[in-house]
């Protein structure tokens, strides 16, 4: 692949040009109730070229690469027709580099017949509490090979597998329907999904007893969040407005959004790390050939910095992060997070729920989203908090806060980081699902507003 | 086709291939143009009675695709259908051939001309816009003779203006999309411009309940979940809150609601599903009663009924059921009409956190991303800051009037609905 990409590359006049190709097999089961829905193997083989002129850029995907030269020829063409304010790009070393997969199981070793078993004994699990009705079970493993060129001399070749595990267990009781959800992965093998029993009956476990708890009168109340929901706050509340793109070519945003501004009190650090390894938003170099690096958004409760293409980094005169990626070969790489997370304070998880006289304590997620002043995000279940102490278990009630308000209203940190990940991801632009990963300790925010019946 | 019939009783092959460009503007200017040429085939066998399924982009792997799609097929589903032979179908308008020849340079114009336009009103916003032409051309062919493609076009155009003020972010979207080319630049800058102009005045509501107006862009937000009601798979699965509810009443009589594929020139029409069924005007709520599930073969098989020809698939996913245009009928009451009724309510045109709440049961919660305040007969202003909860079948047999203008927001054809109550928390 090296010789013949750089080889068209070289015959080229663009100020930059850069050429991506990804061979990806993927297998996928997917079990609802008791019956297995689909079972299937796709193999799926394309690539881009992305130019940039003066002003802009051009982009042109496909699946038959032998077409790849008179591509490039047409993307230089349209490349030329954006005017205006010229595009630069932050200066990176051309990396020459392959990167070979990081795995103990090959998922590819292991027979579809063996996956099967695997997938219908947790579906099982799903199934086994009393009144569940019905489960969602998603397997994906996938076999990557990533390629990139450019015309500055780059060639990074990246392997990897990534395999996600959703489980999702749904009750029923009259009108009354509930569900709880486990997802497993990474970029990883086969491993990462072996032995999750325990996490079947937990979603299981949790969809039955749904049953029983109350709906949430909407207010305003002090509201203790898990793990999981404190990396979905991270991700929604947080780390989309530090995505540079939103912010470089909109001076007024800008100006609300210099680097140093006081977001919240010093026990606060919202950080984005895709060179941890194994999580669902782990990678070495990104989809510009870019170093990928650990940046810290929010230091002691201040903007700290952003995560930015080189593009955005070019225009905003800081360093590029690694942050530009895209969901696969039809897209062009767009600044995004990887694995946010929000790191540990000192207290415990029982100190912080002991202090609420009269609160709620909010676990697992649904999803989230956020317009960039507004954010919410929706848990799974939660419980009343009277003088210290879980009393009423509660559902289908949904957070919501000002993005630029909410951080100073955290009170207390835990000292107890988990990551997740599993299927799905985050969406931006049409692209979605990207794989990610979202963390944190147990966080309390005080005066936080709740939609419920 | 042949490599499969050796060892499968039955074959479906389903390939597209599909071609599209898109302009992008960003703070005002077009930042670039992208296009793809894309192309995919899909291969379904039944084998000793059971299904299996795989898919490929490129030719040079279809070795590799009759193999997985065998294996997969010793562990699939049962199979509940056989493929469908030939019959008749009808033509149903979804191809404008026009739409392959606009210039990129004519596309480039029109999002120009939207952006000139609200930057005229508004200079201190910021524009991103979208066009979008896509031509489709899909085939399918089965072991039982059914041999069919078609093409199909799409022209879309959706414009985003932003404002970041400190405590007052204000996003306006608004999109148009269509088979055939239109022209919508004015059209979209006057959307944007009106409610950015009613917009400028904050508006306060104090917690409770109000009459609500959905504009037709806030009402995929309650229909999603009614899609998932009457979804042939999850009443099949006996998660649907609508089970057993056909021939009742699930909504106001003033609601009546169609699937329908043969819509000339709506983004989710076609001549066929995709199990090659010919399209067809499904009733599905009939003033107030619900009428039928939507199926595909396989799952109406398990139910011992019929397809609705609602199969909906690409090439690298089976066929599952999925509603294809959902037309809402308009009533007869503007919605000046609905504001000049309403004592003290609410509009809601776009919300956050859409999705995200118990959708199987209708709930919902979200944010007001851009909502309306209606005092006396009057718009007063923006309301901000506040949650709106509900649930969905609560609102629609609540129905108060059923608006006269209806518009396509993707492919949910409505128009605005007038409902009696909404609970706002602030």
């Amino acid at each position: 692949m090296r010789s013949y990409f750089l080889s068209v590359l070289e015959k080229i006049h663009a100020e930059y040009a850069e050429i991506r190709y990804e061979e990806v097999v993927f297998t996928h089961l997917h079990f609802v109730g008791k019956e297995l829905e689909s079972i299937e193997t796709s193999i799926e083989k394309g690539g881009n070229v992305r130019v940039k002129g003066k002003a802009g850029w051009s982009f042109i995907s496909f699946n038959k690469i032998d077409n790849l030269s008179s591509y490039l020829t047409e993307a230089i063409k349209k490349a030329s027709l954006p005017r205006g304010d010229p595009v630069k790009l932050a200066p990176v070393l051309p990396q020459v580099k392959t990167v070979a997969a990081t795995f103990k199981k090959d998922p590819r070793k292991i027979t579809l017949e063996e996956k099967y078993y695997l997938c219908s004994r947790y579906n099982r699990i799903l199934l086994s509490a009393p009144e569940v009705q019905t489960s969602d079970l998603k397997y994906t493993d996938s076999h990557i090979m990533k390629y990139f060129a450019n015309s500055e001399g780059a060639y990074i070749q990246q392997e990897r597998f990534h395999i996600a595990l959703g489980m999702t267990s749904v009750a029923r009781r009259g009108d009354n329907i509930q569900s709880a959800h486990e997802g497993v992965g990474g970029v990883g093998g086969y491993e990462l999904v072996e032995n999750q029993e325990e996490k079947a009956e937990r979603a299981a476990k949790r969809a039955s007893e749904l049953l029983d708890a109350e709906p949430l009168p909407g207010g305003k109340y002090t509201v203790v969040i898990d793990p999981k929901l404190s990396g979905v706050f991270a991700h929604e509340a947080f780390g989309h407005l530090s995505e540079a793109d939103f912010v470089y070519e909109n001076e007024k945003l800008l100006e609300i959004m210099r680097i140093g501004r006081r977001f919240g009190s010093e026990i606060l650090n919202i950080i984005d790390d895709p060179t941890i390894p194994g999580e669902g938003g782990s990678y070495l170099y990104d989809d510009e050939g870019v170093p990928s690096r650990k940046t810290y958004l929010i230091r002691k409760g201040k903007l700290a910095g952003r995560l930015h293409s080189r593009e955005t980094a070019a225009k905003m005169g800081e360093n590029p992060t690694g942050n530009a990626r895209a969901i696969s070969y039809e897209y062009p790489p767009i600044v995004r997070m990887s694995n946010t997370y929000i790191a540990p304070g000192e207290k415990s998880k029982e100190e912080i729920i002991s202090e609420v006289k009269d609160g709620i304590y909010a676990c697992g997620f649904r999803g989230g989203q956020t317009n960039l002043e507004m954010f919410t995000f929706a848990p799974e279940e939660g419980y009343k908090i009277k003088n210290g102490k879980l009393t009423t278990k509660i559902r289908d009630f949904n957070l919501t806060g000002n993005i630029f308000t909410i951080l100073s209203k955290i009170d207390a940190v835990g000292d107890d980081l988990i990551l997740f990940t599993g299927p799905g991801g985050c969406g931006k632009n049409g692209q979605s699902p990207l794989p990610v990963s979202t963390g944190g300790p147990h966080i309390r925010i005080k005066n936080l507003l709740v939609g419920g019946k | 086709m042949e490599m499969a019939l050796r060892e499968a009783e039955g074959v479906e092959i389903y390939q597209e291939e599909f071609e599209n460009t898109t302009v992008s503007f960003e703070s005002n200017r077009l930042k670039s143009v992208e296009s793809s040429f894309g192309q995919g085939i899909g291969l379904r066998v039944i084998k000793n009675g059971k299904i299996g399924f795989s898919s490929a982009t490129n030719n040079e792997d279809l070795d590799l695709l009759v193999k997985s799609a065998l294996e997969a097929a010793s562990f699939g589903q049962h199979a509940y259908f056989k493929f469908p032979g030939k019959s008749h179908i009808p033509e149903v308008k979804c191809f404008d051939p026009s739409i392959l020849s606009i210039p990129v340079e004519e596309m480039v114009e029109e999002g120009e001309e939207a952006i000139k336009l609200i930057l005229k009103e508004f200079p201190d916003f910021r524009c991103e816009a979208e066009l979008n032409k896509t031509i489709t051309k899909t085939s399918i062919i089965n072991s039982s003779g059914l041999r069919f493609s078609y093409n199909k076009s799409l022209y879309s155009f959706s414009v985003y203006t932003f404002l970041a003020q400190e405590g007052n972010f204000l996003g306006v979207e608004e999109e148009e999309s269509s088979c055939q080319h239109r022209k919508w630049s004015n059209l979209l800058a006057k959307r944007v411009i009106d409610k950015i102009k009613f917009a400028q005045k904050k508006a306060d509501i104090q917690t409770g309940t109000y009459p609500v107006i959905f504009t037709p862009k806030a009402m995929p937000l309650l229909l999603s979940s009614l899609k998932m009601g009457i979804n042939g798979k999850l009443v099949q699965k006996k998660i649907s809150p609508l089970s057993s509810k056909l021939g009742q009443k699930i909504t106001s009589q003033l609601i009546s609601i169609f699937d329908d594929a043969t819509f000339p020139y709506a983004s989710a029409s076609s001549p066929i599903d995709g199990e090659g069924i010919p399209s067809r005007k499904n009733p599905i709520v009939e003033k107030g009663i619900l009428n039928s599930f939507i199926y595909d073969l396989q799952t109406a098989g398990l139910m011992k009924t019929e397809t609705t020809a609602n199969a909906a698939r690409d090439y690298d996913t089976p066929p599952s059921p999925s509603t294809t245009n959902l037309i809402i009928e308009p009533g007869d009451v503007s919605l000046e009409e609905m504001i000049k009724d309403t004592e003290e309510g609410l509009i809601v045109d776009q919300v956050i956190g859409a999705g995200q709440s118990n959708m199987l049961m209708g709930e919902f919660s979200v944010n007001l991303d851009l909502g309306f305040k209606i005092k006396k007969g009057k718009v007063v202003g923006r309301v901000k800051d506040i949650m709106a909860t509900g649930n969905v079948y609560d609102l629609l047999n609540s129905t108060i009037a059923v608006g006269r203008e209806a518009k396509f927001v993707e492919s949910i054809y409505t128009p605005p609905i007038y409902f009696a109550k909404i609970n706002i928390s602030g």
